[in-house]
């Protein structure tokens, strides 16, 4: 009765109507993946949105395109990707474009099976390459969504083939109006979607949807890594232009830019957060020249002398070693679009990505750069780094040495030398009389005085402020700025400081990077924002190092001094806001997936390892500890009362035992008669021994007997009850049978 | 007895091991053109996400060989539960379409079941027959040694082959037939066979298919031919003290036979069967004791054609069908056996049983079939009629021919 009462399945009509639905969401969903790409599709994106929402919404519209268009589609999208290579020259975005024009034309056409698989393809491809490129956490939620749309379009186009006998009719033409768009209404749809739908089976299929993502979860942990270290496969398609961040050329302001963006620029994992200095420095480039233009730039004569060659590798060594040895380890995740210059706290000791990279390294500058921004987030793993505030550079100490120097013993001004100064006329002579009244008249004066006297002298003269502006009139800007009262940003702080310190005749050089960030306390890293950026500069101690010199007032630090560590410092910059939280899911996922490598995977399978030694251990111990528990009440004194009891319960449970297993048939029959399996035990167990007995090879004389009990067997499984032997009789006469009869079974066909 | 209890789990572990990664036997998995697109798809990300190492690509991979995962089990849900049921009615003629049904019942309490399909076979138990090339005459080496490849194409020629889908779901717990139309064309005996299940359920990535042991025999009666009378000749009447015995309408109770269902109940003899304690009904002569016997002789010398010999065997089913609905069939005899007494329709259905697996015996037709034997009086044979025809001879005068 209750089967009378559902209603009927969905009809072929029904079901074609949900192809063409899931098909349209599929193709919009992926034509929407390209937002997370920087590709110039927003036309294409467009164009593809309308066109397959409208055909979604009136599916009779495609049937009104004209047969020609349909037969010049695919010629004129193969000549308009030729254009776009030609004109633009980068594959990746026409290859975007491409497949969004073809994600189109699928969207906008009646579909054959074969042309639904074409749109899963063109779909994944999409989603892919905007993973590959984005690396954004967004991608998870993107390939789920993809992979439950495409497999419920796989699903529905099996089902349709079915119901049409085992495979589709191929389509008569392409603006053919199919029978199923005449009754479509999607409102009715739904609703049958609804009545049709068993609860249970809805469960049970959004069960084994997340057990296809738990499956995969364990397959992304378990497939086996290897090293091959290439590498670079799609960024080498696509020109990716900087929207923002530090480059070898910094304009007064650039800093102060990046500074307004409150995005996130760098996460770091360190192994011992009581390693990291309240208030890290993290230096990303190092720029020596002075225009006139306004600005410091990274020289190219300082680069031809600093860095190495290029080279594509996954891993280097650096120069340092830091206090912690092996134990330390910072991982850095560079978002896109900062630099493609690292940040760095200082010297380390090997420098490892997560996939191989064009570097340059400079050791001196304890510079890295990579050839081109990166297009995605960029995460590497710095073995003991150094955070101390000085930097030694003997090959500097070398050449100051080898340096000529003028008749007052200082060194005459050379950009090698970090003296270079293009400022000629007034604006020398007032910064010179600046430098003179910090000298105070002592031309021997240590360099980190200078450099103390400085920064008191610029932080009595200006105030600090994000919004400054520099007075107007003729010279050098920053000289204008030195002279005036105006307030001041990190840059021109810096920039000052390092004009005033050549002009006194000390090497000094400006440092760009981030300073500060806040410790997430649910993810438990330290966060680095754009509005962290920050400018510094580093001056020669005079004897083999550079030393940091942060001269913006507000700096924490002292001249050269290195930043408390500990939980105290760490207390000071906990964040536990919303922000931190959401934040702390992106680091889960770089921490956890994008960074994935073979080593984490080692690690994994060790903790596995050890988690079943500890359990088993555990067992063990508790084996023994009952063994032990059970002699001891065994080695108590035996009183009659006990004894009795013991025998008591000993007999209760036998009979119970035996209780169980003399009526197991009848209680598993009344057990599955209550469950709606009405399969009658006697039935099912006949079927077992003659499962058992029919393969078996039968020992000479004991065929009739074997036969016998087949016969009797198969009574019992298929003949009517009231034929039927006695059950318990012929169970044991199979088992006598099965007991004589050798042990191999002959093959069976 | 210590071997066989571990050697069992032992090998119900090995098994059950090797199934993982093998498939069974008789069990076939083929990659459809999506599956093949997904292994290469999978192929691509795979070599792509080990040259970058990008996790986001492993990501895919796993997202991929996921879905083949969760393609098999939903396949295994799919086909579990499933039970078949083959029914197949005779008769079977040659030439008539019929019906073959499989039964199908889903086991299962939850699930339906969807898009399954069944092959279905027909396979003659003997090849076409062919005419015997002359004993003496030299035969050209090719054709004395027919290539395997022709024997097999010819074999499988002769079998018929048919694929039903199961359109609708099957619901839990429910039932539906599927049919198959099957039209024999040739008599004899026939296997009918379910030979695969297969299904491309859910995703229509892999073709999968188990073999089934879902078969049975049958036979198909030689087609009915039309024929044409020869007038004049009537059935003999028998002559005084002839007694011939067969079932009828009369008054005369002939004999006591066991109770049928569909006997009518007029018909108990009441005090029989209360003797023997068992339901006995009543046989009555037939009215009329006119009628003949039927005798068909197989031998090769008298059918040098096969299709003239095939011709003869439709045409004697025919005739002995159409004397039984006149009530004027007696007996039937094939060869030199016997005469076998027809007196119910089970009677008619074994000599056509009979008919259709005939064959051409070597050596010379007996005198009895020829219906020149003294004694055998309406007696009808068969022989040929010039290169194509065959007629009907009743004691020796041609009543009918084809």
């Amino acid at each position: 009765m209750s089967t009378d009462k559902k209603p009927p399945p969905l009809s072929l009509h029904e079901l074609q109507q949900l192809q063409w639905l899931l098909g349209g969401v599929l193709a919009l969903f992926s034509a929407w993946t390209v937002f997370y790409l920087d590709v110039e599709a927003w036309t294409m994106v467009g164009l593809t949105t309308l066109g397959v929402a409208a055909a979604l919404v009136r599916p009779e519209w495609p049937a009104y395109v004209p047969t020609w268009v349909h037969r010049l589609a695919f010629p004129v999208i193969a000549l308009t990707t030729l254009y776009d290579l030609w004109s633009a020259g980068q594959v990746l975005p026409a290859m975007v474009r491409l497949d969004l024009m073809l994600l189109l034309y699928r969207g906008i056409s009646y579909r054959a099976r074969r042309d639904d698989l074409q749109l899963v393809v063109l779909g994944l491809f999409l989603v892919v390459v905007a993973g590959v490129l984005s690396v954004s956490i967004a991608f998870a939620v993107q390939i789920v969504v993809f992979t439950a749309c495409a497999l419920a379009l796989l699903l529905v186009v099996t089902l349709t083939d079915a119901a049409q006998g085992g495979s589709a009719p191929p389509l008569a033409k392409a603006n053919v109006r199919p029978a199923w768009v005449a009754h479509l209404d999607w409102g009715r749809l739904l609703r049958r979607l609804r009545e049709v739908a068993d609860w249970r089976v809805v469960t049970l299929g959004l069960a084994l949807f997340v057990g296809v993502v738990v499956v995969s979860g364990l397959l992304f942990l378990a497939i086996p890594r290897f090293q091959i270290e290439s590498g670079l496969f799609l960024d080498r398609f696509i020109a990716k232009k900087a929207r923002t961040g530090f480059s070898e050329n910094i304009r007064f302001g650039d800093v102060n830019d990046i500074i307004q963006d409150d995005g996130l620029a760098v996460s770091i994992d360190v192994t011992d957060p009581r390693q990291m200095p309240a208030t890290p420095y993290l230096r990303m480039l190092v720029l020596d020249e002075y225009r006139l233009e306004g600005g410091f730039r990274l020289s190219a004569g300082l680069r031809r002398a600093t860095f190495e060659a290029e080279r594509t590798t996954a891993q280097f060594a650096g120069t340092g070693r830091g206090r912690f040895a092996e134990a330390v380890a910072w991982t850095i995740y560079l978002e896109s679009g900062v630099s493609r210059f690292l940040p760095l706290p200082g010297p380390f000791h090997l420098l490892r990505f997560s996939e191989a990279q064009n570097v340059q390294f400079s050791p001196r500058l304890q510079v890295v750069s990579l050839r081109n921004e990166p297009a995605s987030m960029t995460a590497f793993r710095l073995e003991s780094p150094v955070t101390a505030a000085v930097l030694p550079d003997a090959k500097f100490t070398l050449t100051l040495k080898e340096a000529p120097r003028d008749d007052a013993g200082r060194w005459r001004r050379s950009a090698r030398l970090m003296l270079g100064l293009p400022l000629i006329g007034e604006d020398q002579i007032k910064l010179g009389q600046i430098a003179d009244e910090i000298l105070a008249g002592n031309v021997t004066m240590p360099p980190l005085e200078f450099a103390r006297r400085a920064g008191e002298w610029l932080g009595r003269r200006h105030s600090y402020a994000l919004g400054s502006r520099l007075p107007e009139g003729r010279g050098d800007p920053l000289v204008r700025w030195l002279g005036s009262r105006e307030p001041g940003h990190c840059e021109l702080f810096a920039g000052s400081f390092v004009l005033l310190a050549r002009v006194a005749g000390y090497p000094a050089r400006l440092v760009v990077g981030f300073k500060g960030g806040t410790w997430n306390a649910f993810s438990n890293n330290l966060t680095l924002r754009n509005r962290d950026a920050h400018a510094w500069a580093e001056i020669w101690n005079g004897e083999n190092a550079w030393v940091r010199v942060d001269p913006t007032p507000g700096a924490l630090s002292a001249v050269g001094d290195t930043e408390p560590t500990g939980s105290a410092a760490q207390e000071r910059r906990l964040d536990r806001s919303w922000t931190a939280r959401l934040e702390s899911l992106r680091v889960f996922w770089y921490r956890r997936i994008v960074n994935f490598d073979q080593r984490t995977q080692l690690e994994i399978f060790r903790a596995l390892k050890a988690a079943t030694q500890r359990t088993g251990a555990r067992l063990r111990e508790a084996v023994e500890q009952g063994w032990r528990r059970g002699r001891a009440w065994l080695a108590q004194p035996w009183g009659a009362q006990r004894a009795a009891t013991v025998l008591g319960g000993a007999a209760v449970v036998a009979g119970a035992c035996w209780l169980a297993w003399k009526f197991r048939r009848d209680w598993r029959w009344q057990w599955r008669q209550r469950s709606g399996r009405r399969v009658d035990p006697v039935r099912r167990e006949a079927g077992r021994w003659l499962r058992r007995l029919t393969g078996r090879t039968v020992s000479a004389g004991g065929e009739a007997a074997h036969a016998a009990v087949c016969a009797e067997l198969e009574r019992l499984r298929y003949g009517a009850p009231e034929t039927w032997p006695e059950p318990a009789a012929v169970f044991r006469r199979a088992r006598a049978t099965a007991a004589c009869a050798p042990t191999c079974p002959t093959r069976r066909g | 007895m210590a071997s066989v209890a571990t050697a069992s789990p032992r090998r119900f572990w090995r098994r059950l091991l090797w199934s993982l990664v093998f498939p069974r036997a008789r069990q076939r998995i083929q990659p459809t053109v999506s599956g093949t697109i997904l292994i290469a798809l999978a192929l691509c990300i795979g070599t792509a996400a080990y040259n970058s190492a990008n996790n986001i690509l492993f990501i895919t991979l796993s997202l991929l060989l996921a879905c083949l995962v969760l393609s098999g089990v939903l396949s295994w849900l799919n086909l579990r539960g499933i039970r078949w049921r083959l029914q197949a009615e005779p008769p079977w003629r040659v030439g008539e379409e019929t019906t073959v049904a499989l039964a199908l019942h889903n086991g299962k309490r939850v699930l339906p079941t969807y898009g399954l399909w069944f092959d279905f076979k027909a396979v003659p138990e003997t090849p076409v027959a062919e005419d015997a090339p002359p004993a003496t005459a030299a035969r050209p080496k090719r054709t004395r040694e027919r290539p395997l490849r022709e024997i097999l194409a010819a074999a499988d020629r002769a079998v018929t082959r048919g694929r039903r889908y199961l359109g609708d779901r099957l619901p839990p717990g429910g039932d539906v037939p599927l049919h198959w139309n099957f039209t024999p064309m040739r008599r004899g005996r026939v296997q009918l066979a379910v030979e695969n299940v297969g299904s491309l359920f859910p995703f229509g990535f892999l073709r999968k298919s188990h073999a089934l042991d879902l078969c049975r025999d049958l036979v198909v009666w030689p087609a009915p031919v039309e024929y044409r009378r020869w007038g004049g000749v009537a059935a003999r009447l028998p002559s005084p003290g002839e007694r011939i015995r067969r079932t009828g309408n009369s008054a005369d109770l002939l004999a006591l036979r066991r109770y049928a269902p569909g006997d009518s109940h007029r018909l108990i003899h009441w005090k029989a069967s209360a003797r023997t304690r068992q339901l006995l009904v009543r046989q009555f002569g037939a009215e009329s004791q006119e009628g003949y016997a039927l005798r068909f002789e197989p031998a090769a010398e008298l059918w040098p054609r096969a299709e003239q010999f095939e011709l003869a065997v439709s045409f004697a089913g025919t005739l002995a069908e159409d004397l039984f609905r006149a009530g004027r069939l007696q007996a039937v005899a094939l060869g030199a056996e016997p005469p076998f007494a027809v007196r119910r329709g089970a009677d008619l259905e074994t000599f056509l049983d009979r008919l259709a697996v005939v064959e051409r015996t070597p050596g010379p037709a007996s005198a009895l079939s020829t219906g020149t034997a003294p004694g055998h009086r309406n007696l009808i044979t068969f022989a040929p009629e010039g290169a194509r025809t065959v007629a009907a001879y009743v004691d020796g005068q041609k009543t009918a021919s084809t």
